[in-house]
């Protein structure tokens, strides 16, 4: 985990395909656009172009969707439908056959919902041969609040279909009892959706803290009342919102603990911590992922960017429990 | 410990589906002790062969119902009425209940992943089908091996001929089982199967070839005719019945695959289902021409049905209450086991109303109202306004005051309203204007008159007491537990010792508590799967449109809170699917039978909009019927996709100049 910066200590690298998603925030292309002061070199980006995100944008936005053209860098635009990561990654094969071939591969996930960050991850572990993944992440400088700092964010909008993401079932024969581990984020109603969905035995909640603000630990506890009294106080845990390694550490520790238990992790906490999950999930295929699909996601819920981060990201260690379906 | 450190909120568990046996018989509260009018009994749960649909809102107890019927709950309470020493007090507990109850649940996220990903319809049926059928294979060998294991079956007779049977059935005879955990390894093997298919699907091309497939109906019936030849213990009386709940989440094709095991269902086993209101997406069945159909191939009873129109369910919920409150140390101890003890039995409307008006008695003068004043200028003169005043007031009584103002608006002299007013305070009500007098305030306006009064005084009439909160609930269980958790969880912050010494929670608390539910409640409409955004538009609209009648100073349709539809817009396909989303999650509620929306109407579907978000927009919380809306195509389509729809309640430009025959309609 590295905190981005424009010194010379950063060590330079050179990928083949740094894929990214289309975004009208700020962030989505701030790695690129500082590719040359961290000393990154990219021969070819593949940008993910969501029809759902550029139908209604005003042409502000819509100027600060497309401007990643003029970064000059070599770009290829991936059409795909926000609600069908499944689609779009099965067809990642034949729209860029040297994909599999590739040797270093970087992704940015600013902008990249949940799910479609979960299943690229997936496939290139499945479908390539590289050891790791560098995965960058730009913190927004603030959240956007409508109304006032509480009960008033959301990052989605209209009706809710909790999903599994594809590629990510688990696995519950042989389990005992059913544990839900929600990353918790600021939308007042998806944990309680997700909850009332997957009905588990035990509830443990995941809080971002250290959080990027002191007063986003609080939002999120705040908008999660009703989960988190139905689960008791003693069920939270902490752990730091921009360190996905955090978030492997205490899944694997809290997995350890319960070895018959169908684990179900909800990412709707932070990208860095739904990285977290994601690597977790990548090296315990038994752990299921599920995760609100929302009809519409807000066009921007952040403003600006603070810190850009990157993570390597292992996709080869082979866990000492793992068999063909990750079971012990 | 302290015992007030022991405190934990006896409403917070609120899920039935995360309540464990223990909880499930701690809390657990049969209807049948109570529902008079329930048309099944306990004992047809088990031994009745035609499945049964219980429909429910969200939150009216299916769950809970059928969790209880499960085995692993009955065997938990054969455990519990025999202290566990009786030997095959378990079997022999099951036998006399007549059936074993196989809990089912699948999740939506499974369900919703047996679709798309560029497989074929017809080939996730047949997954479908090997999932549901192991499924089911793999909770009836469960409970086998739970029943070994306790030495309520002979494990010898289990092996040896059971095991066998169904190893060939499960086509594992290679792998020569000899117990019953080795057939529970080959299920799950097979379950494996499915996953492994579902896990590489979602991201690459795959192929799913189990090593056995299996029809519908090769184990969900077929394990039972073995179990029911091979177990002699389980003899030719004991029913395995398929516990199956939220059926509402299964997908179209997937209630096809199930409705058929419905209809043909074998002597020996039978379905209950549990599912939302709505919740069957369809009737068919595999076979083209087959369809189920209600009363030949399965009875359908709705909670609210039974729980609303039913005396005994306020009992019901006052007993719901106490079983939470024993669990309490704390109010055990102290035998504050009476829910309506903390709440309040029921409001104090007058006591209510002088501390509304408290301080600005004198501020308003009813006489200067618009709607009042063009109408009483033509039958008082200027002069004798004053003297009117004096003889209709009531400043002790503001309701009453009000309602003497509404009399004296309809034509009634100041004399005369003073004097049946007079009647009814002493007790003594003679004359047949004092008994109209009394039938109006107690019988018929009362809670009207307070809705109004908070109106014209722009304050808010408040919801309190048990009675309210069961009104509130509207046959929902769900909506009770969850009233009585907000209301002990901010009595705990903001008035503990109140709470936890004297077993009282204040008026203003549970007001606050009604509030915050029904306004989260609406927020929540908007996230419902299917026309989540529609739905919350509908409520909102019809609680602002029904809000306009408690407003209406003339008092014209007392608590109008229901509407019906006219034929027409039956055939808007759109509008159907609307409807009976918000239906399914009990946004809007319709009437158990066929009413006439006004005297001499023909009978028709009324529908009233769920009474728990009466507090948002200041809604009566009881349904007295009377006055429904009547909706069209065009009203509806309004209704469900704009917002800000306003009633003409009263509009000058429409009303009619004589009577109180109301213009009523959307703008």
């Amino acid at each position: 985990m590295k905190l981005l910066s424009c010194s010379p200590t950063n060590v330079a690298r050179d990928y083949d395909y740094f894929l990214v998603a289309c975004g009208s925030d700020y962030r989505a292309y701030q790695v690129l656009r500082k590719s040359k002061d961290y000393r990154i070199s990219i021969k070819k980006a593949l940008t993910f172009d969501f029809q759902q995100r550029h139908d209604d944008l005003d042409p502000e936005s819509l100027q600060a969707y497309q401007s990643c053209e003029s970064l000059g860098i070599d770009t290829e635009q991936v059409p795909c439908s926000i609600v069908d990561p499944s689609a779009c990654v099965k067809m990642l094969g034949s729209f860029d056959p040297e994909l599999v071939n590739a040797k270093n591969v970087a992704i940015d996930i600013s902008c990249f919902t949940k799910p479609y960050f979960f299943c690229i991850l997936k496939y290139l572990k499945e479908k390539t041969t590289i050891s790791s993944v560098t995965v960058f992440y730009t913190e927004p400088l603030s959240y956007v609040f409508a109304k006032g700092l509480y009960y008033s964010y959301h990052s989605t909008f209209g009706p809710l279909s909790v999903m599994e993401i594809p590629g990510f079932p688990g696995n519950d024969t042989r389990t005992t009892k059913k544990v839900l581990v929600v990353l918790l984020g600021f939308d007042r109603e998806l944990s309680l959706f997700i909850s009332e969905e997957v009905a588990p035995d035990e509830i443990v909640i995941i809080n971002g803290f250290p959080a990027y603000a002191p007063k986003f630990k609080d939002i999120s506890l705040i908008n999660n009342e009703k989960l988190i009294s139905s689960a008791g106080p003693s069920s939270i845990r902490y752990a730091r919102a921009s360190n996905p390694f955090e978030t492997f550490n205490l899944l694997e520790q809290l997995y350890n603990q319960e070895p018959f238990a169908f684990f179900n992790v909800a990412p709707i906490g932070t990208k860095p911590m739904a990285l977290g999950a994601c690597l977790f999930a990548l090296f315990y295929p038994t752990v299921r992922i599920v995760y609100p699909l929302p009809e519409k996601y807000a066009h921007v819920t952040t403003k600006e960017c603070w810190n850009s981060w990157s993570y390597e990201v292992p996709l080869r260690i082979v866990m000492k429990n793992e068999n063909a379906l990750g079971k012990s | 410990m302290n015992i007030e450190d022991s405190y934990r909120n006896p409403f917070s568990d609120y899920n039935a589906n995360v309540m464990d046996t223990k909880k499930i018989l701690d809390y657990w509260c049969s209807p049948f002790a109570f529902f008079k009018t329930a048309p099944v009994s306990e004992e047809d749960i088990y031994r009745h062969n035609m499945p049964i649909v219980f429909m429910g809102g969200r939150g009216t107890g299916k769950t809970m119902f059928l969790k209880y019927f499960s085995y692993e709950t009955q065997r938990d309470k054969a455990l519990r009425e025999t202290d566990g020493k009786t030997p095959g007090a378990i079997m022999s507990y099951l036998k006399s209940r007549g059936g074993i109850g196989f809990y089912l649940r699948f999740d939506g996220p499974v369900l919703r992943s047996f679709e798309g990903k560029g497989v074929s319809p017809e080939k996730w049926d047949a997954i479908f089908t090997q999932y549901f059928e192991l499924q089911v294979c793999k909770s009836y060998i469960e409970v086998i091996a739970d029943l070994v294991n306790r030495k309520q079956l002979s494990q010898k007779d289990i092996d040896d001929n059971f095991v066998a049977c169904i190893a060939r059935r499960l086509g594992g005879q290679d792998r020569h089982p000899k117990q019953i955990k080795d057939i529970l390894d080959m299920v799950e093997d097979a379950l494996e199967e499915i996953t492994e298919f579902r896990a590489k699907i979602g991201f690459s091309e795959a192929e799913f070839v189990p090593k056995k497939a299996f029809a519908s109906q090769d184990l969900s019936f077929g394990v039972v005719e073995i179990a029911r030849k091979t177990i002699k213990e389980f003899g030719n009386d004991l029913n395995f019945v398929i516990l199956l709940d939220e059926y509402e989440n299964y997908l179209e094709r997937q209630q096809v695959i199930v409705n058929t095991l419905l209809k043909f269902v074998r002597q020996g086993m039978t379905f209950r289902i549990g599912m939302r209101l709505q919740g069957f997406h369809t009737i068919a069945t595999i076979s083209r021409n087959e369809f189920i159909m209600e009363g030949r191939d399965y009875s359908k009873y709705v909670f609210e049905d039974i729980l609303v129109k039913d005396r005994e369910y306020r009992k019901f919920l006052w007993n719901v209450a106490k079983k939470r409150l024993e669990n309490i140390p704390i109010f055990k101890e102290k035998n504050y086991l009476d829910i309506s003890s903390f709440l309040g039995k029921e409001e104090h409307l007058e006591e209510e109303a002088a501390k509304l008006v408290k301080g600005e008695e004198s501020k308003l003068k009813y006489f200067d109202l618009p709607e009042y004043s063009s109408r009483l200028r033509s039958k008082i003169s200027d002069n004798l306004v004053d003297d009117t005043r004096k003889l209709i007031a009531k400043p002790d009584n503001p309701l009453l005051e009000l309602l003497n103002v509404l009399w004296l608006v309809r034509g009634n002299e100041a004399q005369e309203i003073k004097k049946a007013m007079d009647e009814y305070l002493s007790g003594r009500v003679s004359s047949s204007l004092a008994k109209k007098y009394k039938r109006d305030y107690v019988d018929k306006y009362k809670l009207s008159l307070m809705f109004l009064l908070a109106s014209v005084y722009h304050r808010r009439k408040m919801y309190y007491s048990f009675n309210t909160y069961c009104f509130l609930s509207s046959g929902i269980i769900g909506n009770f537990i969850e009233l009585c958790r907000r209301s002990f969880q901010y009595a705990y912050f903001e008035n503990r010792d109140a709470l936890l010494n004297d077993g009282k929670i204040s008026n203003e608390i549970q007001d606050r508590a009604a509030r915050d539910l029904a306004d989260t409640q609406l927020e929540m409409t908007k996230r419902i799967r299917d026309y989540g955004h529609n739905i919350y538009l509908f409520a909102k609209n019809l609680g602002n449109l029904f809000a306009e009648y408690h407003k209406d100073l003339l008092i014209r349709y007392p608590e109008t809170n229901q509407f019906t539809i006219d034929a027409s817009a039956s055939g808007d396909e759109e509008l159907r699917g609307i409807l009976r989303s918000a239906i399914e999650w009990s946004i809007i509620q319709e009437k158990p039978t066929l009413q006439q929306r006004t005297p001499g109407a023909p009978r028709t579907n009324i529908y009233t909009l769920n009474r728990v978000f009466s507090p948002t927009f200041d809604l009566t919380y009881r349904t007295r019927g009377g006055h429904s809306e009547e909706f069209n195509t065009s009203d509806l389509k309004a209704l469900m996709t704009q917002d800000g729809i306003k009633s003409q309640l009263g509009s000058k430009k429409k009303a009619k100049k004589e009577g109180f025959q109301p213009e009523i309609g959307l703008k």
